[in-house]
């Protein structure tokens, strides 16, 4: 047997650490699976309201949106005026959000564009289930990723009736209402 | 060193504390730390539905089930035919709903009507084919702008009127399909406020003395027109309760009785009744919301030669039909 071939007892160990150096190197990185985060479908959403109480922000993470695409912009905003109001302006007393968290604004003759201030939306959906009854349905929630925690457990899901709620991958974590791909999402 | 020991006056309280406070902390904890939404975060519909909860002297008699892919169009003929309209297909049916004939058209009917000389005029998107039921020949008129899309149809003595949502306006046209005029524009000159349709829904019908009206959902009513475009009258109705229009547009779908009576259809929170056209008043709920699911559409309206109502309901795929209760004894206590 050649005696410059044999392979001692060092260059085994090294050789050994090399391995186990780069094995875990790609265990770490190359094989990493992609996040995920919490979103709910708006299509199985039934707006039963836990979106805002069982949120364990306050306010709730989520958040309502306005496709505009399907949007009628109309003067008889169902999702912004209450069924019972008067008048069709911005008096408090006519608006249907309870944390007047719609924006109204005139666009031209009859028109107008309603907008969600997020800040003080609390995802009660009551908007959402307004406009799907009495509109065209262009509002829905959506959980906004710069807000959420997205615990391990989340609660909203937990409790959520309609078994909306599900893990998405991180690039792809807003739905649109009409199953459409939401703009800067591949 | 002498020890002090302490010992409680009443061990048993002291215990009983204990038990108390540990039980009521496994009770807090074991209840859900997150309440219930309350009113003010709900959106109570059944308010809204209840007042379409009265009697009707209609009933649902029949339902006819076309086996069409994605049925949208319906009309009927003088003779009880029943055509509806789907994907790549016209089916006819016979009235008590088994098929006649099924036709293969290129493209999806969002309307159709029949012509006095049987051909079936059909809307899609943005052009209008007329198809000959007999040999199944589709004449192609020009198509329309990219914008439009029609979603109404009707045929009065020499015009054909289209309803264009997309473009928000009624097109005359001549039998042969070229373009007469343009009908419910915003006109100030003319006192033409224009037509609103914030949803895909511009219904339009002839009734028997040969007026044409045109639903202006974004209005919640209705609006009559020469054939030249003037504005005849106009009546708007929007309102929660029964004898109005609720929700941001409708009527989504009407219809004319043989005897005048407007037939309406809205969409949301589903309602069919019938109106006198001329004063606009409410007459009669044919069917309320309870007989439709929750925030759909029914996709179109027609009324067949023996006054039948018919109503195109995607939910069940079915056209659902409804007749009078006397109608229905009538003919049930008839000699065979």
């Amino acid at each position: 047997m050649d005696e410059s071939k044999k392979i001692g007892r060092r260059d085994f160990v090294r050789g050994a650490a090399a391995f186990a150096l780069a094995g875990g190197t790609w265990a770490a990185v190359g094989t990493k699976a992609e996040g995920t985060v919490w979103q709910l479908d708006p299509n199985k959403c039934t707006q039963c309201g836990r979106c805002a109480t069982h949120c364990v922000l306050n306010p709730s993470a989520v958040k309502c949106m306005n496709q505009f695409n399907i949007c009628g912009y109309c003067d008889l905003c169902f999702a912004y005026l209450h069924p019972g109001s008067r008048e069709r302006n911005t008096g408090a007393e006519n608006l249907l959000c309870p944390t007047a968290a719609i924006e109204r604004k005139f666009i031209e003759d009859p028109y107008y564009e309603y907008k969600i201030n997020e800040d003080n939306c609390i995802g009660c959906a009551k908007c959402v289930e307004a406009c799907l009854v009495f509109g065209n349905g262009s509002f829905y929630l959506q959980v906004r990723q710069d807000v959420c925690i997205n615990c391990n457990e989340c609660s909203i899901a937990k409790a959520c009736p309609s078994n909306a709620w599900s893990k998405v991958p991180a690039s792809k974590p807003y739905m649109f209402i009409t199953g459409e791909t939401p703009p800067g999402q591949k | 060193m002498k020890e002090t020991v302490t010992t409680a006056k009443h061990p048993w309280l002291v215990g009983i504390c204990v038990v108390v406070v540990t039980a009521a902390y496994f009770v807090l904890l074991a209840r859900s730390r997150h309440p219930d939404p309350g009113p003010n975060l709900l959106y109570d519909t059944a308010e809204f539905a209840q007042a379409d909860n009265v009697e009707s002297s209609f009933q649902e008699t029949g339902r006819l089930t076309p086996t069409v892919e994605a049925p949208k169009a319906l009309a009927a003929g003088p003779d009880g035919t029943v055509y509806v309209g789907g994907k790549d297909c016209v089916q006819v049916l016979d009235p008590s709903g088994a098929e006649v004939k099924r036709i293969a058209v290129n493209g999806s009917p969002t309307c159709m009507t029949l012509t006095p000389e049987g051909a079936l005029l059909l809307g899609m998107k943005n052009r209008v084919a007329q198809l000959n039921v007999g040999d199944a020949s589709v004449t192609e008129w020009p198509e329309l702008d990219a914008r439009a899309y029609i979603t109404s149809i009707a045929v009065h003595g020499e015009d054909v009127y289209v309803g264009d949502a997309g473009n928000r306006v009624v097109l005359r046209f001549s039998r042969d399909g070229t373009l007469k005029g343009r009908i419910g524009e915003t006109d100030p000159q003319r006192d033409i406020p224009g037509l609103l349709a914030p949803s895909p829904y511009l219904d339009v019908a002839v009734n028997p003395d040969g007026t044409l009206w045109v639903a202006n959902p974004g209005r919640l009513g209705l609006e009559s027109y020469r054939e030249n475009g003037d504005l005849i009258t106009s009546w708007y109705k929007p309102s929660m309760k029964l004898d109005g229009f609720s929700g941001c547009c409708n009527p989504a779908h009407i219809a004319f009785r043989d005897d005048g009576k407007l037939v309406t259809c809205e969409k949301g929170l589903v309602r069919v009744k019938i109106y006198d056209v001329t004063s606009g008043t409410y007459e009669e709920l044919v069917a309320g919301s309870s007989l439709f699911p929750r925030a759909q559409s029914v996709r179109d309206l027609a009324v067949d030669a023996r006054g039948r109502i018919l109503v195109l309901d995607p939910k069940f795929n079915a056209v659902r039909v409804f007749e009078h209760k006397d109608d229905e004894n009538d003919r049930t206590h008839q000699p065979a």
